[in-house]
């Protein structure tokens, strides 16, 4: 058989499990391409394809299968509906696949995840479609499984570390797809470290950490991408401010950031990104809300 | 005596008055500035444009936002919305084409035509951003006149990026791009240049484009929106001399076609038109209701939720 | 939600001792309450709740009732909550189905709520049959309302129906009352039509079951001569809607579900180009995250049959008149188009 060629999106979910992915296929020896980082001409693309009222990062991860389309033999598109009923997620996660073959021509590579499948059954799903043999499957899986959860394991203690610091510290409370976007979150990081504040990420803590901690702040949510990130608010007690980081107009933002904002008592900014902010609206309140870090 | 027909088009900008003949022949036109006030713009149209000898008027025809109060009050034999006026126009002088592109003052839209007949259409979202407008304002905040904007673009050759999708936020942008020093045409370039991306993301989204294409409404005018359509779809983009008529011109031939047909006598000079707006505070809904009156009659109550009225 | 705080009314009265308030209907103020004190892209349901919920709390309710999930729904009420008690109100909002899964007797048995045992079920079995009964006629009245000869017959019937409902007492009281006003639809004089236009109302369920929310596009589209076909009515949304998805889902024409209804606004959008409507109208309210990701396969979808599709998106800014130019745009063309 030919060697196929998996493209693989460079948008929402590969923020979640896209190194487990990597390594998945890299044991399997399929090639991999990677659409690159977000650059203005993925976002126009993403832009000129999807529904003006999409949000901006649904547009982003359009823009990034558009880029691949025709590059590669299958695009890599999972569907991602639930893992409990507690930790459920945006109705957009359940679109993805269907959205993909409604736009794309390319032949997709789907798996699914809800109450009855997860990532193993996913791994299984998407090696047969590869005819790789089960046991080098499941093979694949162990290894790849391991090594992602190692990368998330430095990065978590990292974060620790990064904690006990003295210095400004701010707790940046996002969708991961959004903090670590080269194009939503990347200006924002580059200021705020200009301006000598540490940086901690709400989706680099373990999720097994963050995630019971949310009902502190919420009884009843019912995303777990949600429930990750604001959990990461209880764990963070020595932080000297909050800033939410959403894009324009996500669902389940504009009801989770706007409960937990009437909660929480330390200084916030809210910053919702749309491809039209300018960068010195950005520049603006970064500065004003540095300056306020600096007198408390 | 010859059959002619009045049609008006009373937008939010601008109101436009015709005058056609039974083949659609134009015979007369005026266009001047709505200022807010409808009913005073369309006496001036009433005032300006002339029957020729020989005529005498048939029909009359309103469309445009105003459509429905002027129609009351001159009586129209048909009122209908803009967008089936510009298509029926524009299917009539133009048989040909396919794709009508038209920027108004305060929208704009897209009308598709297989067969004759409008087989599709979209506006924009309810947002004024990417129309004309939206340009004007933009000019006075770089200190110009609009009428100059068409004429500047053509001279840059590096048109700067803006974002217009929403009128607040092109705003800050622009005063951002025009304070760190670019040249004020390559601004210009880009305005034109983003309007005519925002309605070919926005208003197009999805629809296939199919030569001939003509472009439509007063933005038509701007050589420099024409410039980048032509550019971005890679066709050939017309433009009628009469564009800024066309929704006059359909509704004009609309009334030609329409049964019920009476002779008209233009004589609303001396006739006072009154519009008396109140609020309504018979229920929590508290409709703003406008009275109409022609001289001292009341002809109509419009606004009301509940059907009162 | 439009006319179903009717049985909703009747069934609470009769299952509970506690003092019911019957929400104030929605009307500009409720909205403007709303707007305030709602986040800025939240969807629109959510600003007509809260408004609503202020509303009552003024007339004295304390414990507030949502029903909702599937999509952000499902989270409301926490958040109204918050909003509430961050105005200074004392009230708790009750989320029957929160989190996809239904409220437990037991559960409920935690709120103040005293509830009568007997004609218990038996009152929920005539709520369900009221709104069956309503769900029908309002079928009824969309096909038939175009082409009364009378303006306003069909509108004065129904609000009778409706006040009768209010007052049933029992099974065989509502089944009379049913079959009597159902005859007085039928006796209402018809014009013969001379062409029949076929509209399919499809989308998010609040703004298409809420006539303050759709600026009543099924009335308007009645009185310009067009037949209406909706799917959506609570009586789909709670007894068929399960069926019709495995049914759906078996189709393979959509692989997965896409939250709320989208799957089902899909499978509709084919439908009803199968069966030759003349156009579709798509309706929801800004930035229901469902239905946006299932536009463009609906839009899709009916360019494949021909069919044009009218998108509208609703909020509390939407003009009347940008409103009415565009749907007048659309019945003119679907009458060009049949001509």
């Amino acid at each position: 058989m030919d060697k196929v060629t998996v493209g693989i999106p460079r948008g929402i979910p590969y923020y979640y499990d896209g190194e487990f992915w990597k390594f998945f296929f890299q044991k399997c020896n399929i090639e991999v391409l990677n659409s690159p980082s977000t650059t203005q001409e993925i976002v126009d693309r993403g832009i000129s394809l999807a529904p003006d009222e999409m949000c901006l990062s649904m547009k982003i991860y359009l823009g990034h299968l558009d880029y691949l389309e025709g590059k590669c033999d299958y695009l890599f598109v999972p569907r991602i509906d639930r893992f409990d009923d507690a930790n459920q997620t945006c109705t957009n996660f359940l679109s993805f696949y269907d959205l993909a073959k409604t736009y794309f021509k390319t032949p997709i590579l789907n798996y699914n995840i809800d109450c009855h499948n997860d990532l193993l059954d996913g791994a299984l799903e998407i090696g047969s479609l590869l005819s790789i043999p089960r046991v080098s499957i499941l093979k694949a899986y162990d290894e790849a499984l391991e090594k992602a959860k190692e990368i998330k394991r430095v990065k978590n203690k990292k974060q620790l570390e990064l904690l006990k610091e003295k210095q400004k510290k701010v707790l940046i409370v996002s969708h991961a797809y959004n903090i670590h976007d080269a194009l939503i979150g990347s200006d924002l990081l580059k200021m705020l470290k200009e301006n000598g504040i540490i940086v901690l990420y709400s989706d680099y803590f373990l999720s097994e950490d963050t995630n019971p901690l949310a009902s502190k702040l919420s009884k009843k949510l019912y995303w777990k991408y949600s429930r990750d990130s604001i959990g990461a608010i209880p764990l963070c007690e020595d932080v000297n401010g909050i800033i939410f980081l959403s894009t324009f107009p996500c669902g389940l933002d504009s009801l989770v950031h706007e409960l937990v904002i009437r909660k929480i008592k330390k200084p916030y900014l809210n910053l919702v990104i749309d491809n039209l902010s300018s960068f010195t609206g950005l520049e603006t309140r970064v500065e004003s809300f540095v300056d306020l870090l600096e007198q408390s | 005596m010859k059959e002619c027909y009045l049609g008006i088009d009373i937008g939010s900008i601008s109101t436009k008055g015709v005058v056609i003949d039974k083949e659609y022949h134009l015979l007369d036109s005026c266009y001047l500035e709505t200022k807010g006030n409808p009913i005073e713009a369309v006496k001036q149209v009433l005032r300006q444009i002339k029957i020729p000898e020989g005529y005498h008027l048939y029909g009359i025809g309103t469309t445009g936002s105003a459509r429905k109060l002027i129609g009351l009050l001159l009586n129209a034999n048909v009122i209908k919305n803009e967008i089936t006026a510009h298509a029926v126009a524009t299917m009539t002088y133009h048989p040909e084409v396919k794709t009508i592109l038209e920027i108004g003052g305060q929208d704009s839209k897209v009308i598709q035509i297989r067969n004759h007949m409008i087989s599709d259409y979209a506006m924009n979202t309810l947002c004024a951003a990417g129309t004309g407008a939206f340009l004007s304002s933009q000019a006075k905040r770089l200190g110009m006149d609009v009428k100059d904007f068409g004429s500047l673009a053509l001279t840059s050759q590096n048109p700067t990026n803006i974002a217009a999708r929403c009128t607040v936020f092109a705003e800050s942008d622009l005063v951002h791009k025009a304070q760190i020093g670019y040249p004020k045409e390559d601004i210009v370039a880009g305005l034109c240049k983003s309007v005519v991306l925002n309605y070919l993301n926005n208003v197009c989204k999805g629809k296939k484009l199919e030569a001939p294409i003509i472009f439509q409404g007063g933005v038509s005018k701007n050589e420099g929106v024409l410039k980048y359509f032509k550019e971005i779809l890679k066709e050939e983009v017309m433009v009628d001399p009469n564009g800024h008529l066309m929704g006059a011109l359909g509704i004009a031939i609309l009334s030609s076609k329409n049964p019920r047909k009476e002779e008209y006598h233009l004589d609303f000079e001396n006739v006072s038109f009154k519009t008396i707006g109140k609020e309504c505070h018979d229920c929590s809904n508290r409709c703003e209701l406008l009275q109409i009156y022609r001289e001292e009659e009341l002809l109509d109550i419009w606004g009301s939720k509940c059907g009162k009225y | 939600m439009g006319s179903y705080g009717v049985p909703i009314y009747y069934l609470l009265t009769h299952i509970l001792e506690n003092e019911v308030v019957k929400p104030p209907e929605i009307t500009s103020r409720t909205l403007e309450l709303g707007s305030k004190y709602s986040p800025d892209f939240v969807c629109t349901p959510f600003k007509y709740t809260l408004g609503t919920m202020i509303e009552s709390i003024e007339k004295g309710a304390n414990l507030l009732i949502q029903m909702g999930g599937g999509c952000r729904y499902g989270y409301y009420h926490e958040l109204q909550e918050q909003i509430l008690k961050d105005l200074g109100y004392s009230c708790t909002v009750l989320n029957l189905v929160s989190g996809g899964r239904k409220i437990s007797y037991k559960e409920l048995k935690k709120y103040p709520l005293k509830i009568k045992k007997r004609h218990f079920l038996k009152s929920i079995y005539i709520t369900k049959k009221m709104v069956y009964y309503m769900d029908k006629m309002d079928d009824y009245i969309r096909t038939h309302r175009c082409y009364e000869k009378k303006k306003g017959s069909f509108d004065k019937v129904r609000k009778e129906m409706l006040a009768s409902f209010a007052k049933v007492k029992g099974v065989r009281d509502l089944f009379k009352t049913y079959r009597k006003y159902k005859k007085k639809m039928e006796d209402i004089p018809l014009n013969q039509p001379e062409r029949r236009i076929r509209v399919g109302l499809i989308g998010e369920l609040y703004t298409l079951m809420e006539p303050a929310a759709n600026e009543e596009v099924e009335k308007l589209l009645n009185s310009y001569g067009f037949e209406v076909k909706r799917y959506t009515d609570v009586t789909y949304l709670l007894f068929e809607k399960k069926r019709k998805v495995r049914k759906y889902l078996k189709n393979f024409f959509v692989k997965y579900c896409m939250g709320a209804d989208a799957l089902d606004n899909i499978h509709h959008t084919k439908e009803l180009c199968e069966e030759g409507y003349d156009g579709i109208i798509h309706m929801k309210s800004s930035f229901c995250t469902p239905e946006i990701g299932a536009m463009p396969i609906i839009e899709k979808v009916a360019q494949e049959y021909q069919v044009p599709v009218l998108f509208f998106s609703m909020d509390m800014h939407t003009s009347e008149t940008g409103f009415l130019t565009r749907l007048e745009a659309f019945c003119d063309m679907l009458e060009m188009r049949k001509q």
